[in-house]
């Protein structure tokens, strides 16, 4: 990891507003985050949570009645908080940060050939004209994996597939030789097969150009596979951050719980999902203590009434939420998030004595989900504890079984639908 | 293309025969005053003399095909009632000209005032204030809600007093071109400002407007080449049309100013109950829409390559 690097891009509590219809909106409250070289940062949240717009300020993107109230993001030896007209953003815009947007159905301009839309970035930012500008369009299309570039470039958007389309922004983005690439969403219009090619071709491209890149995402299973570090954003605050095992493992904010505890990969089969109840604050009002508040179940009276700070919980990893200082009460968090833990330090214990460091092993939830191999296993080992905890309530600690079960009686068996309808024997069989 | 083109040319000529056959059979519903300057005075016999001369006393099916054949010849007939014996494509070649010079400078002012007007007002809304926008939007309504003969009326009345000039249009004063283009023009120019404006906001809420932006495209490109380029097409299908339209004339200048133009001359003759000359305005008016039509989906064609006249090939 990069922990002692100095950062890349900085932000310091930033403050985003909107005025609409006469009222104000306070988009983003008092977000700090660095991210540093050559790391991928996920920033994930639910719809409105303000993951758009931040990254938005980032490139000077937001409408027009969007402002920044306070704060500043030290970029470049600039603040970009104080770039107003389009020509203040003209050495950040594309040059230095490149997007890729989340439609691509949509974001390629219809009436253009590809190699006009590519060709447009390469002359704005690597200074290429004519035949010399067309023979980089056809490289850079080669290298996003778009076959016969000569032929290609001559056709128009509707000509290509969705997954084609967004190799196509992707060579977009890196012909404008960025230093930050933020993927807004990059497969959530995508269908499955094609969600893990276009992330690998990101990861192919980061790695190639030594970018650092900035994903926002609400597809944990995307996190889980790309990100080094989460940051995870609520009612326009970030409520957690750190790397990708601390937060996926060792969450400590209710929200975090809530959100890894909906995680389908987590369910059980017959039992409806996990949902947080209640809806998120209004924005258009200043929201008093701990937003999540009024939709955890298990919020303490100070969360009504102060505002926790960012308590640090590592040197990489910190929370917004009472539950971290000394003087809280100690609070459970709930079964799947206990389950996720143990799972965590298995994992830990695993790769130290396998001696090899590994955060992308740890990070196979989803991945197995889709393609059912040997870590797929391990889903079901997450779901065990909790199916029996449901079926037969007061039966064991969900810590203890997760333990006592991982890795011993599953192999055989189906993996979703064991934990439910063999609920009764499968306990038995552990007593 | 050329066989797409082949086909729409058929199915116009379809669509004009069947035009005609309808007004045909319908015209011949009405009293036959309509193919006699002077019915009053002829007798019975002299009545059903000059009903044979025109062909009207044979089956109906037999008259319509002999008018489609002589149609076909380029003989649009004879007018009886408002100008009794000349030929009505004489009197047509009198009074389009001045309406087609009058359209087609009018229209040129249209679209020049109009499209600007749009595009102003399609920027300013990325302003604060939006000031361009608001004073469009109320001129736009103004012209839309108004009925035209009110501020026709008021352009020639101030109009003239203003400028000096007649009230009334003389084809030698090119001063007094210019009331009868100005008020030729007002109602297109909203309404292209409308579209265009509409069209543009559209474009440049679209997600590739963003990635433009995105990607550091100057803005004053983004909006030439991204917004105002696509904007431009759903208009383009309606401009053949329009276009045609305004060179017909309209009825209504045209009788404020007393231009001898085409304008109205369709009222008149079905006032006057003049069928031939009825049925041949019909028939131009039919075929320039439907030509309108063609060139409108044609351009499209040409300004949009998602738009083909092939057969896709099915694969991507």
């Amino acid at each position: 990891m990069t922990k002692h690097t100095e950062p890349l891009l900085s932000v310091r509590d930033l403050n985003f507003k909107f005025n609409l219809r006469g009222q104000v909106l306070h988009a983003l409250r008092d977000i700090s985050l660095d991210v540093y070289p050559g790391e991928s940062l996920a920033i994930v949240g639910e719809s409105g949570s303000g993951k758009s717009v931040f990254v938005k300020c980032l490139m000077g993107l937001n409408d027009m009645n969007g402002f920044v109230e306070s704060g500043s993001i030290e970029y470049d030896g600039k603040d970009l908080t104080l770039l107003k007209t389009d020509a203040d953003w003209k050495s950040i815009r594309g040059s230095k940060i490149a997007m890729v947007l989340q439609d691509p159905m949509t974001s390629l301009n219809p009436l253009k050939t590809i190699g006009w839309q590519i060709e447009e970035a390469v002359t704005l930012h690597q200074g290429l004209k004519g035949a010399e500008a067309k023979k980089a369009v056809c490289n850079i299309l080669e290298e996003v994996g778009i076959s016969d570039p000569e032929r290609r470039a001559k056709q128009y958007p509707h000509e290509f597939s969705g997954g084609m389309r967004q190799r196509v922004v992707i060579a977009i983005a890196m012909a404008c030789r960025p230093e930050i690439l933020i993927c807004d969403e990059p497969t959530t219009a995508l269908d499955v097969t094609i969600q893990a090619q276009i992330l690998g071709l990101i990861k192919d491209m980061q790695k190639k150009y030594n970018l650092t890149t900035i994903y926002i995402t609400h597809d944990l299973g995307v996190v889980a596979n790309v990100a080094d570090r989460i940051a995870v954003m609520y009612a326009g605050e970030i409520v957690e951050v750190g790397t990708s095992d601390e937060v996926f493992y060792d969450p400590r904010h209710p929200y975090t719980w809530a959100l890894l505890s909906s995680l389908p990969q987590l369910g059980v089969k017959g039992e409806p999902l996990y949902s947080i109840e209640g809806t998120p604050p209004n924005l258009f009002y200043e929201v008093k203590g701990d937003a999540f508040a009024p939709r955890n179940p298990k919020a303490l009276k100070i969360d009504y009434v102060k505002r926790p700070p960012m308590f640090a919980v590592t040197a990489t990893h910190s929370a917004r939420t009472w539950l971290i200082d000394p003087r809280a009460p100690k609070v459970d968090p709930p079964e799947h998030i206990l389950v996720l833990r143990e799972r965590g330090k298995d994992l830990v214990a695993k790769a130290a004595a396998e001696g090899m460091i590994s955060t992308g092993a740890a990070m196979h939830v989803s991945e197995a989900e889709m393609t059912g191999d040997a870590a797929g296993m391990s889903v079901s080992e997450t779901l065990q504890p909790v199916g029996t905890e449901a079926s037969a309530p007061g039966m064991q600690q969900p810590g203890e079984a997760g333990a006592s079960v991982s890795g011993t009686q599953q192999s055989g068996e189906s993996k979703m639908s064991a934990p439910h309808t063999d609920g009764d024997k499968e306990v038995t069989a552990r007593g | 293309m050329a066989k797409y083109i082949f086909k729409r040319i058929l199915h116009a000529i379809f669509t004009l025969l069947i035009v005609i056959t309808i007004v045909f059979a319908l015209l011949r519903q009405m009293p036959i005053e309509g193919y006699f300057n002077n019915i009053d005075k002829l007798t019975d016999a002299q009545v059903h003399a000059g009903l044979t001369r025109l062909g009207l006393t044979r089956p109906l099916p037999i008259q319509i095909w002999n008018y489609l054949v002589q149609v076909f010849h380029g003989d649009l007939g004879v007018s009886n009632k408002f100008r009794d014996g000349y030929s009505i494509a004489k009197i047509i070649a009198g009074k389009a000209p001045i309406s087609i010079k009058l359209g087609l400078i009018s229209l040129v002012v249209s679209l020049i005032v109009g499209m600007s007007m749009g595009i102003m007002m399609a920027r300013s809304t990325r302003t604060k204030w939006k000031l361009w926008d608001k004073f469009g939007t109320v001129f736009i309504v103004i012209i839309q809600a108004v009925p035209s003969a009110v501020y026709h009326l008021l352009i020639q009345l101030y109009g003239s007093s203003l400028l000096g000039v007649s009230m009334l249009f003389k084809e030698e004063q090119l001063m007094t071109w210019i009331l009868p283009i100005f008020s030729l023009s007002i109602g297109n120019i909203a309404y292209y400002a409308m579209w265009l404006r509409r069209y543009m906001v559209d474009e440049a809420n679209k997600d590739y407007i963003r990635l433009a932006r995105a990607k550091g495209v100057p803005s004053g490109r983004i909006s030439r080449q991204h917004v105002f380029r696509n904007a431009v097409v759903p208009l383009v299908q309606y401009l053949p049309n329009s276009i045609l339209l305004t060179i017909v004339g309209s009825l209504y200048v045209e009788s404020l100013y007393s231009i001898p133009g085409m304008g109205g001359l369709l009222v008149q003759v079905i006032k006057l109950q003049d069928n031939t000359m009825v049925l041949a305005l019909v028939l131009i008016y039919s075929a320039i829409s439907v030509l309108g039509l063609l060139l409108g989906d044609l351009a499209m064609g040409l300004a949009d390559p998602r738009i083909s006249f092939v057969k896709k090939e099915g694969a991507r």
